[in-house]
């Protein structure tokens, strides 16, 4: 049976944490972090970090400050923070974040919008390439 | 230790389904269907029709509540809507408004 416990406090608001066993249809929206272990269809907007767990299944675009990802997530990715696509991940859709990283083991089919500056080097041979 | 919280701040506006124990402290619009306990704490709001096994309020639920097992509502809950379960409490201090079907 469910205990009534207090949340650990972090960017203002509370922990969210989706179970393995639960599924969300519809929309989430929070000013702290959310983990997600179990399956959400729906858009989530979170003012904190969002993780999606190992044998997670998010169909969602993703508004967040970072998010980390180890399960299967289908949807558009804007971060402030961090991406960070770790071994086992299925992703697909635009990843756009300050930082974006994917690890070995990975899969990710889409597009990654990431603001950084090119090595001078390669400035002028990847002219025709577009830059975000 | 609840398996799906929902904390404060949160905010799910459609279908929860779970196997699971709920803690809601954020916000819940929707529907609630769970399996195992149900714990609306103070300050939680649920705008929702409400499914599970034993539930407890001290928060707010908008809704219909049906439990297959007890129904406790604390004091400061804030209840309206018809409630059907096996058991039901209602503490000095709660507030509640609706049927109670106790299965009989």
């Amino acid at each position: 049976m469910a205990q009534t416990r207090t949340a650990t406090k972090a960017h203002g608001g509370g922990h969210g944490m989706i179970g393995a066993s639960t599924r969300v249809r519809g929309r989430i929206t929070g000013d702290g972090d959310l983990t997600v272990d179990g399956h959400v269809e729906g858009d989530i907007t979170v003012r904190g970090d969002l993780i999606v767990g190992e044998g997670a299944s998010v169909t969602s675009n993703v508004d967040a400050h970072s998010v980390t990802v180890s399960g299967t997530l289908d949807g558009d990715v804007t971060a402030r923070g961090a991406v960070r696509i770790a071994a086992g991940a299925k992703v697909r859709g635009t990843m756009q974040g300050e930082h974006v990283a994917i690890e070995e083991g990975a899969e990710f089919a889409g597009r990654l919008d990431c603001e950084f500056e090119l090595p001078p080097e390669l400035m002028g041979s990847t002219s025709s390439r577009k830059r975000s | 230790m609840a398996s799906t919280i929902i904390g404060a701040g949160i905010t799910i506006e459609g279908e929860i389904t779970t196997d699971e124990d709920v803690l809601v402290q954020g916000t819940v619009r929707g529907k609630l269907n769970a399996k195992d306990g149900v714990v609306v704490e103070h300050g939680g709001v649920v705008e929702a029709d409400v499914t599970g096994g034993p539930l407890t309020v001290s928060g707010s639920v908008t809704g219909n509540i049906s439990s297959t097992d007890r129904v406790d509502l604390q004091p400061g809950a804030r209840v309206v809507g018809n409630v059907k379960a096996t058991r039901i409490t209602i503490a000095d201090g709660a507030q509640f408004k609706g049927n109670v079907d106790m299965d009989v």
